[in-house]
């Protein structure tokens, strides 16, 4: 898309141009043609410069005075006159430049400018973001605190000013654009090849897709992270090529099944997205007695895949008959007003283990979880949160847990761009039990404490120059046991656990310490922030990894092989 | 038909005469060139680069640049005119000064006609 603001300037300036040009020509002309009178009183004609030099100050309003003689009584009347037509015309044009300042295209036209210049001087890896709302300021948040970047493209003008208002260490481009347009996509920069992803997160399935083909179309190599809360869209969308299709839905009944199936998996899961290691009383779902959920709708679906799998009774109230009707034969789906006394009563809200109020209107789950404390005060109560806005009064209505939709968005896109290797690990420690996960947690408890950090790493040149040359040069295999030992006392550990190794498509969960390392492997460990620092020393650092490998003093001669060359001679 | 078109060619071809006009006649006399017809010519150069502002197109861009150029040489003349009469006095060298920078005019407006003939006689209706 090419830039339009100096055309649009040049044009818009032409209708003024062609005023200043002919009345100016209409009163030099009149002027040299008027015959005048010198001092002598001889009859004499101005010339063209004459004439050119009087209007050009009289139109000007500067007005120096009748020049080079008095004026005649026919040239006054002429420039009498022409005052009013070169005045107009000069008034006209200035007042036509200035319009053209405040102009909205042009002011819309030069941020645009602004704007691809600074994609275009982009040189670090970036990601845009489709929709500027709570939920993508959230994640911009942490990323930008991260030093990731970030560009926004928002419909809504309005928006893009509040985002002025945030004060971001790095910048965040933003372009007020309709995604529907291509050019958009393009002006934000898709086809550069450090744009990393696109992620977009609107309600409306609808526009995922259309986000996710545009994107895919335009550069294939971006990875595209989109939400999709319906099947059947998630299933287009995996066919068009997106990535990451996210489902709060899906994640949050695959949490309810490990609350009740398996807490351990569940802490660690939880713990990944930044959660301390604990379970506390809203991961403790009653294990027996009946669920009530209400509202049989995305969210709904989806618990019935996990309370299901769990072995837990249920039942369904759902307001509206058509979604009802959907239930697959067998399911109890009850039809009515769940914030309804009667209905409660019905689906036996006095026995019940648990209710979950899991419509998408905040306010009814407020009052379905009011009614049935009512009730039943001994009642288990989850409530689906779905805008973050609304979290001051769920806080107040003592539900024992929350699900806020927005926020769970939020910490598994983080995770899955800023944390690829810890968002993997969370989809691949379900396959292993509660058995596994239960030592898992154990050991880093033990090893670490509640609440361990995470670290992501790459064995390569730029992450680990030091340890990289020395296996490159002596062809040993160092074990990982190596990253652990500790820089001032290599006999003692670091408090660290190394969880998840992926080499090329080889993934190793939980890799045993004589497990050697291999140049491009890539590593996520658990430990405190301090040992995250000895592990980068040990990496980068010639004389940190001599010591821990060896037990001495980095020796002169591995220093002198290192600067001078492999051989020990200077080159 | 076109009224932009019109005007634009109107303009094109009105500058090339005026100049023309003016060019004609011997180049060391003074009195064989008229001085109004060296205004109008300024006057209708001035105007029909305005026409050419603001267009997007590659010929447009060339048509602007062979306007600017005609605007500058008759400007120049017009100023070594001025020059002329009041600083320097008029010589046989300043009126074929004037007289062969309005004559480079002349060239940078002939190729503008054909620019522009050539615009029209491409496109298909």
């Amino acid at each position: 898309m090419r830039n339009n603001s100096l055309y649009l300037i040049i044009k818009r300036m032409r209708t003024p141009m062609y005023v200043l040009i002919v009345t100016f020509s209409i009163s030099i002309l009149g002027m040299v043609l008027i015959p005048g009178v010198d001092d002598q009183g001889r009859p004499y004609h101005l010339s063209f410069f004459d004439a050119f030099y009087f209007v050009s100050y009289m139109a000007t309003t500067i007005g120096f005075g009748e020049s080079p003689y008095q004026f005649t009584y026919p040239q006054k009347l002429w420039v009498g006159f022409t005052i009013y037509l070169t005045v107009i015309g000069w008034l006209y044009a200035i007042g036509s430049i200035i319009t053209l300042v405040q102009d909205k295209v042009l002011a819309a036209q030069i941020a645009l400018a602004q704007f691809q210049r600074k994609i275009r001087k982009m040189d670090e890896p970036f990601i845009i973001f489709v929709g500027y709302n709570s939920m993508t300021k959230a994640i911009i948040d942490r990323l930008t605190s991260e030093g990731i970047r970030s560009v926004i493209i928002e419909k809504n003008e309005e928006k893009i000013k509040l985002l002025a208002l945030e004060n971001y260490s790095i910048e965040v481009p933003a372009l007020v654009g309709d995604i529907r347009d291509p050019n958009v996509f393009r002006t934000a920069g898709i086809h550069k090849h450090n744009c990393k992803a696109v992620v977009s997160l609107f309600n409306d399935d609808v526009m995922n897709l259309h986000v996710a083909l545009s994107a895919k179309l335009m550069n294939r190599h971006v990875t595209v992270i989109v939400e999709a809360t319906e099947e059947e869209y998630a299933q287009n969308l995996k066919t068009i090529g997106a990535d990451i299709v996210e489902n709060p839905f899906k994640i949050i009944a695959k949490r309810i099944y490990l609350s009740l199936k398996s807490p351990s998996l569940l802490m660690l899961e939880q713990w990944v997205y930044g959660d301390p290691l604990v379970l506390r009383r809203k991961d403790r779902l009653p294990k027996e007695g009946k669920y009530i959920v209400c509202g049989y709708g995305r969210m709904g679906t989806a618990l019935e895949v996990g309370l299901k799998r769990a072995g837990i009774d249920y039942i369904f109230i759902e307001a509206s008959p058509k979604k009802a009707a959907k239930a697959k034969r067998g399911e109890k789906v009850m039809v009515g007003d769940a914030d309804d006394k009667k209905i409660l009563l019905k689906a036996d809200v006095q026995e019940a283990a648990c209710i979950i109020a899991a419509t998408k209107d905040d306010l009814l789950n407020l009052s379905i979880i009011m009614a049935a404390k009512r009730i039943n005060p001994d009642i288990y109560t989850v409530a689906r949160e779905n805008r973050i806005n609304d979290a001051v009064v769920f806080k107040a209505a003592k539900i024992d847990r929350v699900i806020t939709i927005e926020t769970l968005m939020v910490k598994k896109t983080y995770n899955t761009l800023a944390r690829p290797l810890a968002d993997r690990f969370i989809r691949l420690i379900n396959y292993r039990g509660e058995e596994w996960g239960r030592r898992v947690v154990e050991q880093m408890k033990q090893n670490i404490g509640n609440n361990p950090d995470t670290f992501e790493t790459v064995i390569d040149e730029s992450h680990a120059f030091a340890l990289v040359r020395h296996m490159r040069e002596s062809g040993e295999e160092i074990p990982y046991d190596v990253l652990c030992r500790r820089r001032d006392d290599r006999s003692k550990r670091n408090p660290l656990l190394i969880l998840y190794v992926k080499r090329g498509e080889e993934e190793i969960l939980l890799p045993e310490p004589d497990l050697p390392i291999k140049i491009g492997d890539r590593i996520l460990m658990a430990g405190e922030r301090d040992s995250f620092e000895d592990v980068e020393y040990i990496m980068e650092n010639i004389n940190e990894l001599c010591y821990v490998l060896t037990g001495e003093e980095c020796t002169q001669s591995l220093v002198s092989r290192f600067l001078l060359g492999s051989n020990g001679k200077p080159e | 038909m076109n009224l932009e078109k019109v005007i634009s060619g109107f303009f094109i071809i009105l500058a090339l005469t005026m100049n023309f006009g003016f060019f004609y006649g011997d180049p060391t006399v003074l009195e064989q060139h008229n001085r109004y017809e060296l205004f109008i010519a300024i006057i209708v150069n001035l105007i029909a680069t305005i026409y050419k502002l603001g267009d997007k197109t590659h010929l447009g861009a060339v048509l602007l640049a062979t306007s600017l150029v005609a605007d500058i040489q008759l400007i120049a003349a017009a100023s070594v005119w001025a020059l002329g009469e009041y600083v320097t006095g008029m010589n046989t060298e300043t009126v074929t000064a004037i007289v062969s920078l309005s004559g480079g005019a002349l060239l940078a407006n002939i190729v503008s006609v054909v620019l522009f003939t050539g615009d029209v006689l491409k496109s298909k209706r």
